[in-house]
């Protein structure tokens, strides 16, 4: 993947980074004043599967009723995005289309916002929709942020989390297994062969993300396999 | 055109599934002829086989139980009535042996006659072939590589010593990429061609393999070709197929950029001259690479329709499928054909095809098949879109990722591509992952607008998915937050910030829910 130059890959009418919010640490100060009650944590769903778990907290634009004595940001009306007043507007098209508008631009995108079925998640206590825009398909959690940061609290109090423990390979295409080339009991380098299924036809050779030995392999060749179902566990 | 007297046959089994076995049930309908479906147990409801006259069970979904068997598919014909078979494009398309049990059954072949197939559609004899018609041929083996004689190895080697590394290993049976892998150096080879042939088996049920020297940068342009049984061979016209990905086309369009009316009758004469020496009849592809200005090296022979047919289909004006079914009844090729052949090195118009498929861009174009929930297909003008799915339907993960084809005519290439940017405005796919967010991008790219970037080896050396999908994530997160706070729905559900009783008197819901917000936050 060498001479990569991604932002001549987007689409113009949309900036490289189409949302001027302020970075981490400005979000860090915002996080300091008290939060609106109505404020909400928006994160990539795990079953997107992007890294890093992008999130945003967007907040309404301060009412001037709701304005206390002390609050850093005056009202007005705009949004709030991780902890700066944003210029964005959104216009509805009935429940399943909407287009955005930042600054000035007359959309981000002229094709609309496609918007995905709104489920709840109660196990997780979040509300879980998929989310359409210029082609790519993401699902977003949706979640109240002071929920959000309760939770984050929570877990810094339980510590880190260890690692090194097994690592359990799941199946990341349906399809099915036509080649093992492991056992329980090998061992295997980072990037080495588990097995290899194929899937519309493509054969796709899942390899190993760790060095490790193989403690079981839950599959056989010739099983057909669905997303997230367990193939290998490296200990 | 249509009507009885033009009626080639009076029923087509039409033994492929998805949006081809639509395009020619339509083209037997245009024809006043009757179709008839085959499906496998997922294909039960699937858009063919509603659209067919009848259909019949082949077996469970994988194509090995189904669409590949063909003892199953001319017992279809022959108990459905049905006097010709139209095999589409893979499956079964391009093995001699299902059009030799078609023409045993007493059924015609809509297709190339099984002596064609064989001597072409063997990527092995066609370089034999075009060796023997004067065509220049990629560099490579002429010889199936003997991949289960460990013995022989050395005699491998020594052969793709001379054709140089980096080289590909090629299913002589092999299409779409199936059955190849890129050797960079000797110490490879053995692994490359025992997995190449392992897939090459699974895919067509034949192993065989050889070696090829890649050729890069390198444009691919094909010849779309008719023949008769008079043994008139024409050529409708090239298209350029560069843009893939792994030996997948992902755009195609009619005719190739940059080309002069001389390249265009030279490289037409080629492939003409090739498909008359090996017995071409009806509909046939061939297949070159071309480095801007160097000759054009003969690849393949594709002996079938080809996905990528209707741009070909915009520009010269012809309709293939119909043509393909008068060319199986035995008449000659129409005057019109003709006619397009003639014109064909001085196109007048441009045909740009995208291919819609349940792959990810941002995940190395991985399959994702799923339950499409949403399905909004542009419309208007020089707008054709070749499907067979809509919302509700599930892209099963059994067979190819390709759920439709988004072709536009206009009067030049300028044209094609103001057209397809607007036609992508139009386009609302939701449930699953599609190669969408890729085809924008493309219609972005300078190297792609003035076609001067234009090499099969583009996507991969360049396209970096999760890098352009960044920017988007955050719009869909900010879009998202948006229209939560907008509705109150959190964590508690639909109406969770709502006071009993309250009306929207402000008319904006941030108002609303800032004063329920106010009133909460002030001690009672």
């Amino acid at each position: 993947m060498a001479d990569v130059t991604p932002q001549k890959m987007v689409r113009t009418n949309g900036p490289a980074d189409p949302i001027p919010g302020a970075g981490a640490g400005a979000f860090e100060a915002a996080r300091e004043r008290s939060v609106d009650v109505r404020a909400v944590r928006v994160t990539v769903a795990p079953t997107t599967r992007i890294e890093g778990d992008p999130a945003i907290t967007v907040e309404p634009p301060p009412d001037a009723a709701s304005v206390l004595p002390g609050d850093p940001l005056p009202a007005g009306d705009d949004p709030i995005v991780d902890g700066t007043a944003v210029h964005a507007r959104l216009e509805r098209f009935g429940p399943q289309r909407a287009r955005l508008s930042l600054g000035d631009a007359l959309g981000v995108t002229r094709a609309p916002i496609v918007l995905g079925e709104l489920r709840v998640d109660r196990a997780r206590g979040t509300t879980v929709r998929e989310v359409v825009v210029h082609g790519w398909r993401i699902d977003v959690e949706i979640e109240s942020e002071r929920r959000a940061l309760l939770r984050e609290r929570a877990r810094r109090g339980a510590g880190a989390q260890s690692h090194g423990g097994p690592l359990e390979v799941h199946a990341i295409i349906p399809g099915r297994v036509v080649a093992i080339s492991v056992k329980p009991g090998d061992t295997i380098d980072a990037g080495g062969q588990l097995l290899v299924v194929e899937a519309m036809k493509m054969q796709n050779e899942l390899r190993a993300p760790r060095e490790g030995t193989i403690e079981r392999v839950g599959v056989a060749v010739g099983q057909t396999i669905e997303v997230g179902d367990l193939l290998v566990v490296i200990t | 055109m249509s009507g009885p007297s033009d009626q080639p046959f009076r029923r087509v089994l039409v033994a492929n599934r998805g949006e081809i076995a639509v395009r020619i049930i339509r083209a037997c309908h245009e024809m006043g002829m009757e179709a008839v479906a085959v499906y496998s147990d997922v294909d039960r409801t699937a858009a063919h086989v509603r659209a067919a006259d009848s259909a019949v069970r082949l077996g469970p979904p994988p194509p090995a139980e189904s669409y590949l068997r063909i003892d199953a598919i001319i017992e279809a014909a022959v108990s459905s009535g049905a006097e010709a078979v139209h095999p589409g494009y893979g499956f079964l398309s391009e093995r001699e042996a299902f059009a030799r049990a078609v023409e045993e059954a007493g059924l015609a072949w809509v297709g190339p006659p099984p002596a064609a197939i064989a001597a072409l559609g063997d990527k092995l004899a066609a370089r034999r072939a075009a060796k023997a018609a004067g065509v220049p041929c990629v560099p490579g083996t002429l010889e199936p590589a003997p991949v289960d004689r460990p013995d022989e190895l050395d005699s491998i080697l020594l052969a793709a010593r001379e054709v140089g590394f980096p080289l590909l290993v090629k299913a002589a049976a092999g299409g779409g990429g199936r059955g190849m892998r890129r050797v960079v150096s000797p110490d490879e080879l053995a692994g490359a061609l025992l997995a190449g042939s392992r897939e090459a088996a699974s895919a067509f049920g034949d192993g065989s393999v050889y070696v090829e020297r890649e050729i890069i940068p390198a444009r691919h342009v094909e010849v779309q070709l008719l023949g008769d049984a008079e043994g008139t061979v024409v050529a409708l016209g090239e298209r350029d197929c560069s843009t893939q990905r792994r030996h997948q086309k992902l755009i195609e369009e009619a005719p190739a950029p940059g080309l002069t009316e001389s390249d265009r009758r030279r490289l037409h004469a080629m492939a003409e001259r090739l498909g008359a020496a090996a017995g071409l009849r009806n509909a046939a592809t061939c297949e070159f690479l071309y480095d801007g200005d160097g000759p054009f090296w003969f690849l393949e022979v594709n002996t079938r329709l080809q996905v990528e047919h209707p741009v070909t289909e915009l520009v010269a004006g012809v309709d293939i499928v119909q043509e393909q079914f008068r060319i199986a009844a035995g008449r000659p090729l129409s005057a019109r054909v003709r006619a397009a052949a003639e014109r064909a090195a001085r196109p007048t118009s441009h045909a740009i095809e995208l291919r819609i498929s349940a792959e990810d861009p941002a995940r190395v174009f991985a399959p994702s098949p799923g339950l499409i929930t949403r399905w909004r297909m542009p419309s208007g003008p020089g707008i054709r879109v070749d499907t067979a799915v809509e919302a509700g339907d599930r892209v099963p993960a059994e067979y190819d990722p390709l759920i439709a084809k988004l072709i536009v005519h206009a009067e030049d290439r300028e044209g094609a591509l103001a057209r397809l940017r607007r036609a992508l405005d139009e386009t609302e796919v939701g449930g699953i992952q599609t190669t969408l967010p890729f085809h924008r991008a493309m219609l972005e790219e300078p190297g792609f607008i003035d076609a001067s970037g234009l090499s099969t080896t583009w996507v991969d050396g360049h396209w970096d998915g999760p890098a352009a999908r960044a920017p988007w994530v955050r719009v869909a997160l900010l879009a998202a937050g948006l229209v939560a706070l907008e509705d109150g729905t959190t964590a508690a559900g639909p109406g969770a910030g709502e006071v009993p009783g309250r009306s929207r008197a402000t008319g904006s819901a941030w108002r609303d829910a800032g004063r329920v917000a106010a009133i909460d936050r002030w001690p009672t």
